[in-house]
């Protein structure tokens, strides 16, 4: 058994996941926040996962055998664009003309709902990893002895 | 005392711990991808080649090394289910996992007593 790429690609949907809940965590931490780094608003963030291709295996896929399986990988992380709500704060510096606050648009809701998901799929890669543990180290054991 | 079948079973069990070794693999696959959009689960072409082994066994016929020729694990890509939750296809990939390593265990072990059968023979019975 080749365990080292079931290793990896367990670990790549590890990564993905991580990713996820980081995201995450970013979105909930800056959801009153007025102003981000440049000067705008803060914008909620999400991750673009797509399944990653081994770069030799095109057009090889039967030779390539079970190498050409990479699992996930992130393609970016970008904003999602969601309007910003708007608050009435009269006293805060970053206050407009009318007296309006720009929160990001952060649906509190959505993200735990994603956070538990993220939260669920980690823990499905670990036990697919600690599967692999398994079958190995039972392999190990061939010819120890009936 | 074994005949022409212990060659077989050898070659055989190493194909199906491939085969197993490969599903392995597929799963972990798609378990990573389980968040990625339009993804088309892997699968593994391996039982749907067995099916004249499975006749000559039905038979009572000898099984065969020829059979064998040509047989070996594919990867293959489902078709992408449309409206499928992706929730129910992590559990199914989990359960599918579950089984398959008590699969890979249960051939492990159909070999190492395959190969003590071979070591009795060898010490003439003895222990």
């Amino acid at each position: 058994m080749d365990y080292r790429n079931a290793f990896a690609i367990s670990a790549s949907g590890m990564t993905v996941e991580k990713t996820r809940l980081d995201t995450i965590a970013v979105n909930l931490a800056n959801i009153h926040s007025t102003r981000g780094a440049d000067g705008k608003a803060f914008q909620p963030l999400s991750v673009r996962v797509t399944e990653a291709q081994g770069s030799f295996a095109a057009g090889f896929t039967q030779l390539a055998g079970a190498n050409q399986l990479r699992g996930a990988r992130v393609v970016q992380i970008e904003p999602t664009g969601a309007a910003p709500r708007q608050m009435y704060e009269p006293g805060n510096p970053d206050a407009d003309a009318r007296g309006f606050v720009s929160l990001p648009g952060v649906n509190q809701v959505t993200e735990m709902v994603n956070l538990a998901g993220a939260l669920r799929a980690y823990e499905a890669n670990v036990v697919a990893m600690n599967a692999a543990k398994t079958m190995a180290l039972k392999a190990l054991e061939l010819g120890g002895g009936q | 005392m074994f005949g022409s079948t212990e060659a077989i079973t050898v070659d055989m069990v190493s194909l199906a711990l491939d085969a197993a070794s490969m599903r392995h693999q597929a799963i972990a696959h798609n378990i990573a991808n389980v968040n990625s959009p339009g993804f088309a689960p892997m699968r593994v072409n391996f039982e749907e080649q067995l099916g004249a082994l499975r006749t000559a066994l039905g038979d009572g016929t000898p099984v065969q090394h020829a059979m064998l020729a040509g047989v070996h694990p594919v990867l293959t890509r489902s078709p992408v289910a449309d409206g499928l939750d992706r929730t129910a296809m992590l559990d199914m990939e989990v359960a599918d996992m579950a089984q398959n390593t008590v699969q890979y265990e249960a051939l492990l072990k159909a070999l190492g007593k395959h190969m003590a059968i071979l070591a009795s023979a060898v010490n003439e019975g003895k222990r």
